[in-house]
């Protein structure tokens, strides 16, 4: 398939945005578990290349924060410490893809903890959770889309091509998935498993019921697509030629649904990333301590939190670019959807002479 | 003899009649041209006929067999041996194939040659069609219509069938290119002996073409005979509309191809 | 009259369908259920064995199933173990409180959509479509929760809206006029969130119908006849765009019920949302049933109300009926 240079340029992007949470373990400076009970709720620190004293840095740094006399949560950039940002440091062992042992990190401090995003209330980095949300979230995302891409391609493979008492039934059952508003389902289904499962657990959970509940529109669009290239021509050119069933789908029909099917992964994606966050956020989801982008805002449910604390808010804003992308990649691929409109042209057979 | 066919009746599920009492045979190296109007049963004749539909009574006779009668397997050998030209090049053809592998395809499905063979046979075939080797990297959208339905031709000839059922073939061409595709067919029959069924609306371009015309409407063969006999003493009402829908002032200038 | 009829019986097999889906699933959790019925110290032993009895546990299904139905058309939904009481009436009044939010934000946000899409269909590829694709693409990257979450802290930093509850805690003594200003301040950031949320999907469906519909031989004709713009957009081009939008119309209010649940529970508003959650957290199951049915049921009489619409709008429908 011939890439348009929009969608390469949209797919390289995500690429780098996938790469940097997949080896969150190098990018984050911490493990995303490790508390630090005496700095709680710690706004981001600054960077910095000119000191208080006017001096020019070429490593940048940070200040540590001191609390403010008088109160107890509020901060001052405490213009004694300052914190030179070390990379390649070696820090807390990760393991890279969860296989390679190691103990590098992009950035780090000596002695002191570097809180770019601020700190939760148990004092852990935010920056490090929210990469390492990100995969638990990204991957629920695309293992969700992919099911549910996958299911709705068979079904709607069959319903299409099959035809009869199969079609009807199984576009019947569809329309019932589609007639539930997909969140109240998500919830019901949640419901009948026990509340406390290990993250693990909630984490398949999840997938399988969005997969589940997602199938019935992919499903449809696929149907289309077999209908309408089942009376092509060429595909009964290619049964005059002796093809079987499984040829014609195999190479003529289901090549069709492709990109009408990436165009749906593509769009899907953002949406389960979304079902993921929303139940974890409400705690129907992973659980703590494992950090996913749903947990790390739910704390935001708390007013006094919303309130004081705004930094916990910025996960939220980190996740645009990654929507960002599928968007731009789920609109290129759209708008590449139609090689086959081919007019006779009259300029054709001008220019190159019958 | 070469190819006898008779048949009934097709029926669909509302007990639409596409087809009810057709009989007819074609001869070997000979074009029988089936004329008619929209809807008259034509393009489910040329199905049954390659062997993509059943009919619901009738037989097909082809080279002494009944083809109605075979098996899936050899049903799908049988349509080996009869290729079918669509009316829209633009919908016969992969449009996301390039013109080589749409060629290769008849071959590539059979699995028994190599690709170097099927493409060598492909080369010949372009060839006879008059297109240039270098299309066989381009995409059929970057095609004029007249070249698409030459690559349909060349794919066609691919499993040198030994009858060619071509289903308003030329219909959806421009008229120049109508006859420089005509004459590409007439060619291509001297040259290698093909049977041809031309399913056509156009009265004149079947006089052109066919040693014996027959007249199909509502799905049964109301009049047939020689292009001289049609066009000179036209018995149904049928075919005298058809023949007023030709915008030509004589049909003296037209022949019937030698035999 | 017959496509009334039609669509009719269509709705009705859908909830049929949705209730066996819920009934099935009841079903499946009893065993588990009780036992976790039985951990729990406010519920005495006797209710559960009462409630064994009459949820006929030790009944064949499909008897359990008719015994179910009947009681839910007489408008009984089972019981609610965390309020102990039915769990009908608990949920209808949260149901009011939902459908208030919901279609007022379906209204607003068509109401914003489709002159916003026609707007920018008419001046395609220009500066006004290019800053409508825009807008409707930054809405669209920023997840809804975000969205929510946002409205609210601009709502604190403001200080000009409430943050959360339907009424404030004075509402009662507020003269009408002061209830109705009250129940509207409390609405401006719900309703906010769910427009936002939903508009962007609208308005580019909207301006791709419309576009399509531009294109049109019988406007231009139109054109020439000397009709005004504005006649031409929303009386000839609008109705021949319908049909897609009303399908979308459809759609939309599920993706609003589902949108409501999740910003219900971020601004407190009393809904079905919060309602639901509470009831999974303490898994108080018939009130989750219930719930999912009642939602079902008004996305299936929204969608009914929009095959509606269709045979109203499109002719095309109103004689291939006839034919």
């Amino acid at each position: 398939m011939r890439l348009s240079r929009k969608i390469s340029g949209w797919l390289v992007f995500l690429v780098i945005l996938h790469a940097i949470v997949i080896f969150a373990g190098f990018f984050a400076p911490y493990d995303p578990t490790e508390q630090d009970r005496k700095s709680p709720y710690l706004p981001p620190m600054r960077l910095h290349f000119v000191d208080a004293q006017g001096h020019f840095h070429a490593r940048p740094f940070v200040y540590s924060w001191k609390v403010r006399e008088g109160t107890f949560d509020q901060y001052d950039e405490d213009a004694a410490r300052l914190v030179p940002l070390q990379f390649l440091v070696r820090g807390a062992s990760h393991r890279l893809l969860g296989l390679l042992p190691s103990r590098l990190h992009l950035f780090g401090a000596e002695n002191e903890r570097i809180y770019l995003l601020g700190s939760d209330s148990y004092g852990r980095d935010q920056l490090s959770r929210f990469l390492y949300g990100g995969q638990v979230s990204l991957f629920a995302g695309l293992l969700g889309a992919g099911i549910t891409v996958f299911l709705g391609l068979v079904v709607g493979s069959v319903a299409g091509y099959f035809g009869g008492w199969r079609d009807d039934l199984l576009m019947r059952i569809s329309e019932l998935f589609l007639a539930l508003p997909w969140l109240y389902l998500l919830f019901a289904l949640r419901a009948f498993v026990p509340l406390a499962v290990s993250p693990l657990q909630a984490f398949f959970l999840i997938i399988a019921v969005v997969g589940a509940v997602g199938w019935a529109r992919p499903a449809r669009l696929v149907r289309g697509v077999v209908l309408s290239a089942k009376e092509r021509d060429f595909v009964r050119a290619a049964r005059g030629f002796g093809a079987t069933d499984g040829y014609l789908l195999r190479r003529h029909i289901l090549p069709q649904a492709s990109s009408v099917l990436l165009t749906q992964a593509a769009i899907l994606v953002p949406q389960f990333v979304l079902a993921e966050m929303t139940l974890s956020f409400l705690g129907l989801g992973v659980p703590e301590p494992v950090p996913s982008w749903g947990n790390l805002l739910s704390t935001l449910q708390q007013y006094s939190v919303l309130v004081s604390y705004w930094w916990m808010y910025l996960p939220a804003l980190l996740i645009v670019p990654f929507f960002l992308g599928y968007l731009g990649l789920g609109s290129g691929l759209q708008k590449s959807e139609e090689p086959e409109k081919m007019e006779r042209n009259a300029l054709g057979a001008l220019r190159d002479g019958v | 003899m070469k190819s006898y066919t008779r048949r009934k009746l097709a029926g669909h599920p509302e007990e639409v009649r596409a087809l009810d009492g057709v009989s007819f045979s074609i001869f070997r190296g000979t074009t029988l041209a089936i004329v008619g109007e929209s809807g008259s049963g034509k393009s489910t004749l040329a199905f049954c006929l390659a062997c993509l539909e059943t009919p619901t009574t009738g037989n097909i006779w082809f080279e002494e067999k009944d083809i109605v009668k075979l098996a899936e397997k050899e049903k799908r050998a049988i349509r080996c041996q009869i290729q079918l030209i669509f009316q829209d090049p633009a919908n016969s053809l992969n449009p996301r194939w390039k013109v080589l592998k749409i060629l290769n395809e008849p071959l590539a499905v059979q699995g028994n040659l190599s690709h170097a063979e099927m493409t060598s046979r492909a080369h010949a075939l372009l060839n006879q069609v008059g297109l240039p080797i270098e299309i066989e990297e381009k995409m059929p959208a970057e095609l004029s219509g007249g070249q698409r339905q030459r690559v349909a031709i060349a794919r066609a000839l691919m499993l040198e069938p030994k009858l060619l059922i071509l289903d308003e073939a030329l219909s959806a061409l421009d008229c120049s290119v109508q006859a420089q595709i005509a004459n590409l067919l007439v060619e291509l029959q001297e040259s290698l002996g093909m049977t041809y069924l031309f399913i056509s609306h156009d009265l004149a371009m079947a006089a052109h073409l066919a040693d014996e015309i027959a007249v199909m409407s509502h799905g049964r063969i109301v009049e047939q005979g020689s292009p001289e006999e049609i066009l000179k003493e036209p018995q149904s009402t049928v075919t005298l509309e058809l023949l007023a829908a030709v915008p030509r002032m004589s049909f003296s200038h037209l022949q019937a191809p030698e035999s | 009259m017959r496509y009334f009829l039609r669509r009719l019986r269509h709705a009705v097999f859908l909830l049929i369908g949705v209730s066996l889906l819920a009934f099935v699933f009841t079903a499946l959790a009893p065993g588990n259920y009780f036992d976790e019925m039985r951990l729990n110290p406010q519920i005495a032993p006797e209710t559960i064995t009462a409630l064994r009895t009459q949820y006929e546990l030790d009944r064949p299904m499909p008897i359990r199933y008719a015994h179910w139905v009947i009681s839910v058309l007489h408008g009984d939904l089972g019981f609610s173990f965390a309020y102990n009481s039915p769990v009908a009436p608990l949920l209808l009044v949260r149901a009011r409180n939902t459908l208030l939010l919901t279609v007022t934000a379906m209204l607003l946000a068509w109401g914003i959509a489709l002159p916003l899409g026609i707007w920018s269909a008419e001046h395609l590829g220009r500066l006004p479509d290019r800053l409508v694709s825009w807008g409707t693409a930054a809405l669209l990257v920023i997840p809804d929760l975000a969205l929510a979450l946002g409205l609210l802290v601009l709502a604190v930093k403001s200080g000009r809206f409430p943050t959360g509850g339907m009424v404030s805690l004075n509402f009662e003594s507020h003269s009408l006029p002061g209830k109705a200003y009250d129940l509207l301040l409390h609405m401006v950031l719900p309703i906010a969130a769910l427009v936002l949320s939903v508009l962007p999907l609208l308005v580019r469906h909207v301006r791709a119908a419309m576009v399509e519909v531009l294109d049109a031989p019988f406007l231009l004709a139109a054109e020439g006849h000397g009709i005004p713009r504005r006649t031409l957009l929303y009386l000839y081009a609008l109705p021949a765009a319908a049909n897609p939008l009303i399908s979308l119309f459809g759609f939309s209010i599920g993706t609003l019920l589902s949108g409501s649940l999740l910003i219900e529970v971020v601004m407190s508003w009393p809904g079905l949302g919060p309602f639901l959650l509470e009831a999974i957290l303490a898994r108080d199951l018939y009130v989750v049933i219930g719930g999912v049915l009642l939602s079902t049921l008004f996305l299936v009489g929204g969608n009914f109300l929009a095959d509606l619409l269709l045979f109203w709008a499109d002719p095309r429908i109103r004689t291939e009926m006839q034919a």
